[in-house]
């Protein structure tokens, strides 16, 4: 908390959401969306997830001070320290678990072009290329030696097709609008579009959506 | 070690997030502010009401500490008028969504719950962060985890909720009329405009047919992928030809 927050709180024209309570709605939506939509998403800026683990960290170690007093009342306060804890821990955990289950599904992708590496955390990355250069190995041992020099690639162009499968960008999703706004989609027929309100559950396509949600005037759900 | 789960939200995570839901309860035993991660906790002073999120409120109320407060739109008062509107008023579309909540800046004006425009920083907040299921909810108007809340709080707090009974008896009624139109709503996917509006629909409700839904969306879009392809090159064409004057245009142009 710096001396912005401190005097937001007690300024009567701020309705006041305190940092730790705007994380958590942070990592909520970011969790919602990874978990909705086709392709992988970009990795949280500033820091949101580093804060995240810092404080559960710090959490455990309370907990553990904790576990020491054995006076009722505090056991009660430790129990709702607990749950909320494991509520956080799975929230982190299936939001890792989901960003890496669209890795493994398509990892040459996400690491063909800078711009799709850029999505990836660190450890992401680290994790993406060692993981498909085990894999690769893995295969040249076992059968991809005894095929022909050029076609032992895992990555082909040839004849304008790429061998690298990519995540359907097509894909129906649902979002919310956050603001009033235009939204266009496309369609079979006929391409659509209308005035959204606020509070608006639409269908479209997530390639069509995917400026509302990156502009934060929509949010995947 | 990756996630097993399909895309989209399965109706336990959707259970997962009604919990973060904020509800307010009547303590009936004083409790100190605990620091979570999430914040910290008021302190608790019966008789006086605190909002608490749902996991919270549903701990105490287990350990008989506190008294849940129904929201209002789930008394059943409420409920019929929900009912009535769903069924008599608006047979087509769910029922609105709960209009945007407002607060007092202190100077007298109102300002939207959901918006923070003096900062840009903040997020614009949206369900389970909204107070949609507390005491000051407004009633009439079923919030997005309506229904999860409802199943949620009859189960393990009907003895707060006056006419519990009743109010079951309604909720499957909503309940069934409301499934009723998201199975009606799949005869506008099928002409593939591009957009559909689902204006009110609920969480539960959502990842009840999200794969059915989702599933008849994708299936049209893959069968109609060369009507659509010959179509947009038609209009290609068109537009270079007729110097956008084309009627079907209706795309912007520089």
């Amino acid at each position: 908390m710096d001396i912005d927050d401190i005097l937001r709180e007690v300024d009567p024209t701020f309705d006041f959401v305190p940092g730790e309570t705007r994380d958590l709605q942070a990592l909520t939506r970011a969790w919602v969306a990874e978990r909705s939509a086709p392709e992988l998403l970009d990795w949280p800026p500033d820091g949101l997830f580093e804060r995240i683990n810092d404080r559960i960290k710090q959490q455990i170690e309370r907990v553990e001070e904790m576990t020491g007093d054995m006076d009722p009342k505090t056991n009660f306060a430790l129990i709702v320290i607990q749950t909320e804890l494991e509520r956080f821990k799975y929230l982190v955990r299936s939001y890792l678990r989901a960003r890496i289950a669209k890795i493994d599904k398509h990892t040459l992708h996400y690491l063909s072009s800078p711009a799709l590496r850029a999505r990836l955390s660190e450890t992401e990355q680290a994790y993406a290329t060692r993981h498909q250069a085990l894999l690769h190995n893995h295969y040249l041992s076992s059968f991809l030696s005894s095929f022909p020099q050029s076609l032992q690639n895992l990555n082909d162009q040839a004849g304008n097709i790429s061998m690298i499968d990519t995540p359907d960008l097509e894909t129906a999703v649902f979002i919310r609008l956050l603001t009033d706004t235009l939204v266009e989609g496309r369609g079979t027929d006929s391409d659509g579009g209308m005035d959204g309100k606020i509070g608006d559950i639409v269908i479209l396509r997530w390639s069509d959506a995917k400026p509302l949600v990156d502009s934060g005037r929509a949010e995947v759900i | 070690m990756a996630l097993p789960l399909p895309t989209g939200l399965v109706p336990t995570e959707v259970a997962f997030l009604c919990e973060m839901e904020m509800v307010t309860i009547v303590p009936r035993q004083r409790l100190e502010s605990i620091t979570l991660l999430s914040g910290k906790t008021p302190a608790l002073r019966p008789p006086h009401r605190a909002e608490l999120p749902l996991w919270l409120a549903l701990l105490l109320k287990k350990q008989r500490r506190a008294n849940i407060v129904p929201p209002p739109w789930l008394l059943p008062a409420s409920l019929q008028d929900l009912v009535n509107q769903e069924t008599n008023i608006d047979p087509e579309a769910f029922s609105p969504p709960p209009p945007p909540p407002m607060r007092s800046d202190g100077y007298g004006a109102a300002h939207s719950y959901t918006q923070h425009s003096t900062n840009p920083a903040d997020v614009v907040l949206a369900p389970p962060f909204l107070p949609s299921c507390t005491q000051g909810a407004p009633s009439g108007y079923l919030p997005y985890h309506w229904l999860e809340m409802a199943e949620t709080l009859l189960a393990h707090a009907a003895d707060d909720i006056p006419g519990a009974a009743d109010a079951r008896a309604l909720l499957r009624d909503l309940q069934e009329v409301r499934a009723a139109k998201m199975r009606g709503s799949t005869r506008h996917l099928e002409g593939g405009g591009g957009v559909l509006n689902l204006r009110g629909v609920g969480a539960m409700e959502l990842a009840e047919s999200r794969g059915f839904v989702l599933g008849i969306v994708d299936g049209v879009r893959k069968l109609g992928a060369s009507v659509e392809a010959s179509r947009r090159e038609e209009e290609e064409e068109e537009r270079e030809g007729g110097g956008g004057g084309g009627d079907s245009d209706d795309e912007m142009e520089f």
